[in-house]
């Protein structure tokens, strides 16, 4: 390229005083760093002349003007807005039936798992008075017997003699 | 903006009218084809007016509406380089073939008239530069120089880090540099309306600043 100090490297590995140099000119430079550069600028001509030649090719831009819109742009513009706005509208209006439906549904599907949920949980928990009944049921079906006996000691006492071995095993009798 | 969101058409046709120059401003460089602006700068329109449901409150709407102008810009330049890669090899991005760069420093000093070059000569010129920076470093230089935008802004609107900003417009302000000097030295300047010295006393003025030293 040239053989400018500040042009060591390839295009791509730039050294940073490039970087500080366009930071500067575009006022994004810290206040630490501009003072450092602006002291190194102050004692370095071939920096100073650097900076010079940055800011006026940046002045240059200036000659690619900026564009005039007519009103067929805005015009043509509005209406492709206004087409879009149609078709959203109408895409939401096709929606709508279909968004009810899916409402409907899910608000049917609450409701009916809710009751699910609340069945099963009484269910669990109500006291099933049927439940003591069955388990008391082979006591009931002797219960003629048993009224002929004075106490459980005395029915212990018959089982540790075995008079009731081979019969079937009542828990709880 | 915040109104265009609640869908008020009148906001966003003023939105519009207040904006339109500028997005086809930037595009057109962008691009180097005015028609070709156009159609990308009504796509950012229509996608602004889309996503319009999506803005934030607080965020800078300009930053926004630039984020959604650079992805319509690179979309369309990426596929015309595709579109480019039929015909011509070797080419990442740019109509100035593998090295764009010393291509346009070649025709920068050996094209340039001598004679004053007029507003349009310069004009083409500079064109031709900003065309010779790949696709990043010119949206980042036209958001810098048309916009006003900072590096933070720019960063935001190109999804990069502040740092690759500055990266960005180093390389690409060093590049418009080298591309533009031979041009700075030699031809007049453009009409003295816009504000530059005559280019034979700024080369004289910068070999006696250099001789001082």
């Amino acid at each position: 390229m040239s053989n400018d100090p500040y042009h060591a490297g390839t295009a791509d590995e730039l050294p940073s005083i490039e970087e500080q140099l366009v930071a500067y000119l575009d006022g994004e430079l810290d206040d630490e760093s501009s003072r450092s550069l602006e002291q190194r600028l102050a004692t370095d001509s071939t920096l100073r002349l650097q900076l010079g030649r940055l800011e006026r090719t940046w002045d240059l831009l200036d000659q690619l003007g900026r564009a005039e819109v007519g009103e067929t742009f805005t015009r043509t513009t509005i209406e492709m807005v206004a087409l879009a706005a149609e078709q959203e509208q109408r895409q939401e209006e096709a929606e709508r039936p279909i968004r009810r439906r899916r409402r409907l549904l899910g608000a049917a599907a609450g409701i009916l798992a809710s009751s699910a949920a609340g069945f099963v949980l009484v269910w669990a928990l109500w006291p099933n008075p049927n439940r003591q009944l069955l388990e008391d049921l082979p006591v009931l079906e002797s219960l003629d017997e048993y009224q002929q006996i004075d106490g459980i000691e005395f029915l212990e006492l018959l089982h540790e003699r075995g008079v009731f071995a081979g019969e079937g095993d009542h828990d709880g009798v | 903006m915040l109104e265009v969101r609640d869908d008020n058409a009148a906001a966003f046709e003023e939105l519009m009218l207040r904006y339109q120059g500028r997005v086809v401003t930037v595009l057109e460089h962008a691009t180097g084809n005015r028609d070709l602006a156009e159609d990308l700068a009504q796509d950012v329109f229509l996608r602004m007016y889309r996503a319009r449901k999506r803005y934030v409150p607080g965020a800078k709407f300009s930053t926004w509406l630039y984020t959604i102008a650079n992805n319509v810009a690179l979309n369309a330049l990426r596929s015309r380089a595709r579109r480019r890669e039929v015909t011509l090899e070797g080419r990442e991005s740019g109509p100035l073939g593998v090295r764009p760069l010393e291509a346009m420093i070649a025709a920068s000093s050996g094209q340039i008239p001598a004679r004053a070059a007029d507003k349009a000569e310069a004009r083409d010129v500079v064109q031709m530069a900003i065309q010779s920076l790949n696709e990043r470093q010119r949206m980042a230089v036209l958001l810098s120089k048309f916009e006003g935008m900072s590096y933070a802004e720019i960063a935001e609107s190109m999804g990069l880090s502040v740092q690759a900003i500055k990266s960005l417009l180093s390389r690409a302000r060093n590049n418009l540099k080298e591309v533009l000097e031979p041009y700075l030295d030699r031809g007049q300047p453009p009409a003295s309306e816009v504000g530059l010295r005559p280019a034979e006393n700024e080369a004289d003025s910068i070999r006696s600043e250099a001789d001082r030293d």
